[in-house]
């Protein structure tokens, strides 16, 4: 009894993840060809707007906390050390190459991935995605593709936002309130914090874009009936898009780690 | 296109099926929504399917458009197999037919001039914008809905939500217009008033039309050939007449709206209504 449970449970698990599989393959190679195809434009242009323009505040918001709630918290170790003057390096590295990037995409899984799983969701309860079916088109070209190139095209954007902001942010703690040398402040950050620290954190966002488009499209195009199915998916797709942004930060940090290792250093030598 | 093996483009079943399903069965996990269906839907003719909620109706119109694939059997349109392309080759097929939705499946974000012209941007250039708004104009003019171009699906009836969603079904000059279910939740003049445009698509269009319904006045209004489902097999076959007059006594409760005797046993065994109420003091401890 217990053993067949737990084999249903590790079939459908497997067969869950090999149609998560299809279905993103799916919905980037339709993105490609959307790329290639002018007519999508207004929809993806219609998307960009409602998942990069609409969260510009909300993004910027986040990275401002960041920068401030690092400034108070870091302050009086370094303060303790006499290394107060320090206090920029470690704001701004923090930002732009780790809390900037993850904050934002959490708060991007969380704006635009449940409105995207509900809004899918929804047309696929009312039958709307059948309809878009039985008229010859493809669905996931039509409603996934847009959603996806959006989202990718757009993150690293919002990243540059909440980098901005948390910068601002954690600058304004430490010089006007915590009274740091601004010149100080800003020459240890500049010393500190390099072009490939900046990059790494934009880079990472077309990751973590494509990762929510793709996991809250499937749970929308797959969701159950009724409200309850809806209201199931949205919380499934947030929870599956936030852990997937903590393990590509992890993937992608060592990756990256291995790349930094290999061939920035060298740059000098070149 | 690919081309299915001359084999298996064989028309099945007699020289006039449009679409024809050999032997399609369908299962849930462990259950058997269709069990070996055969039936060919003959061109320019109407077809309704009748039965019981839950009998399979829907999951067998759906097979005919391939928004589900068949557990086995075969599906053929126009002679060609179809039940073993990809998506994208059935996407050109699919052009062929127009889909009426039990709820309408307006896409509520677009208003009902772009509902109607969606099929129309999918598939054809559309040069002459003041051509297309003539040609949504005559669409809805068919259905009596001309003048709600700037509607939101919102905004709209059931019953004109259904009629916007025949104009839009009927965009692409379909040859085959499947209804699931065109008068469910509709009041009995509405019903009518979509009898009435099936007729009329018939009429005029001279299209082949599959009508899924449990409503009797609306399937003998509009069939010329009415099939009966019942637990996923059809269990009657034939015009109005034939099925006013079958034998079948599972045929017979349903078309007069009669509860079969199992059902009663069923709702009898349970006892009084009384006994079967839960008042509070039934929880206490």
């Amino acid at each position: 009894m217990i053993i067949g449970m737990v084999g249903a449970k590790t079939i459908g698990g497997i067969s869950n993840m090999g149609r998560f599989a299809r279905f993103s393959w799916q919905a980037i190679m339709a993105s490609f060809r959307s790329c290639l195809s002018p007519c999508t434009y207004p929809l993806i242009w219609t998307q960009m707007n409602i998942i990069g323009v609409r969260s510009v505040p909300v993004v910027m918001i986040t990275g401002a906390f960041v920068g401030m709630t690092l400034a108070v918290q870091a302050y009086d170790q370094l303060a303790g050390m006499g290394l107060e003057e320090h206090l920029g390096v470690l704001i701004n590295i923090s930002v732009v190459k780790e809390l900037g990037p993850v904050l934002a995409a959490v708060m991007l899984a969380g704006r635009i991935g449940g409105a995207l799983t509900a809004e899918l969701g929804t047309m696929n309860v009312t039958e709307q995605i059948d309809a878009i079916r039985s008229m010859g088109t493809d669905p996931i070209r039509y409603l996934a593709a847009p959603r996806v190139l959006a989202c990718l095209l757009l993150t690293p954007f919002l990243i540059i936002y909440a980098d901005l902001m948390g910068i601002v942010g954690g600058y304004f703690v430490s010089v006007v309130q915590l009274e740091i040398n601004s010149r100080a402040y800003w020459s240890f950050s500049a010393s500190g914090v390099e072009l490939w620290d900046v990059s790494i954190g934009i880079i990472k966002g077309l990751f973590f874009g494509v990762a929510i488009a793709v996991i809250s499209c499937y749970k929308g195009f797959t969701c159950k009936e009724g409200a309850h199915g809806v209201g199931q998916a949205c919380t499934e797709a947030f929870v599956a898009s936030f852990i997937s942004i903590l393990a590509l930060d992890f993937a992608l940090a060592v990756i990256f780690k291995s790349i930094y290792n290999t061939f920035w250093s060298l740059r000098s030598l070149v | 296109m690919k081309q299915g093996s001359k084999e298996n483009d064989v028309q099945a079943g007699n020289g006039n099926g449009i679409i024809v399903l050999n032997n399609i069965a369908k299962k849930f996990g462990a259950n058997v929504v269709l069990d070996n269906v055969s039936l060919t839907v003959e061109k320019g003719k109407t077809t309704v399917v009748i039965g019981p909620s839950g009998c399979g109706k829907t999951v067998l119109i759906k097979h005919l458009i391939l928004l589900l694939r068949p557990t086995s059997g075969e599906v053929y349109f126009k002679g060609q197999r179809i039940d073993n392309l990809s998506e994208r080759q059935l996407n050109e097929i699919r052009t062929h037919y127009g889909f009426l939705f039990q709820g309408g499946a307006l896409f509520d974000s677009l208003s009902v001039f772009e509902n109607i012209i969606f099929p129309l941007r999918q598939h054809s250039d559309m040069p002459d914008f003041r051509q297309v708004e003539e040609l949504v104009k005559s669409k809805l003019a068919m259905v009596g809905l001309d003048g709600y171009q700037n509607y939101y699906p919102a905004k709209l009836s059931g019953g004109q939500r259904k009629r916007v969603a025949l104009a839009r079904a009927i965009a692409l000059n379909p040859e085959v217009i499947l209804y699931d279910e065109p008068t469910t939740g509709l009041d009995p003049i509405r019903s009518d008033v979509i009898n009435e445009l099936i007729l009329k698509l018939q009429r005029e269009l001279n299209v082949t039309s599959v009508v899924v319904t449990h409503d009797m006045t609306s399937a003998y209004k509009v069939a010329d050939r009415i099939i009966m489902l019942h637990k996923g097999k059809i269990i009657a076959d034939g015009d109005a007449d034939h099925i006013r007059n079958h034998p079948h006594p599972v045929v017979q409760h349903f078309i007069n709206g009669k509860v079969d005797d199992d059902d009663l046993a069923v709702l009898r065994m349970s006892g009084t209504m009384s006994q079967a109420q839960f008042l509070p003091r039934d929880f206490e401890q």
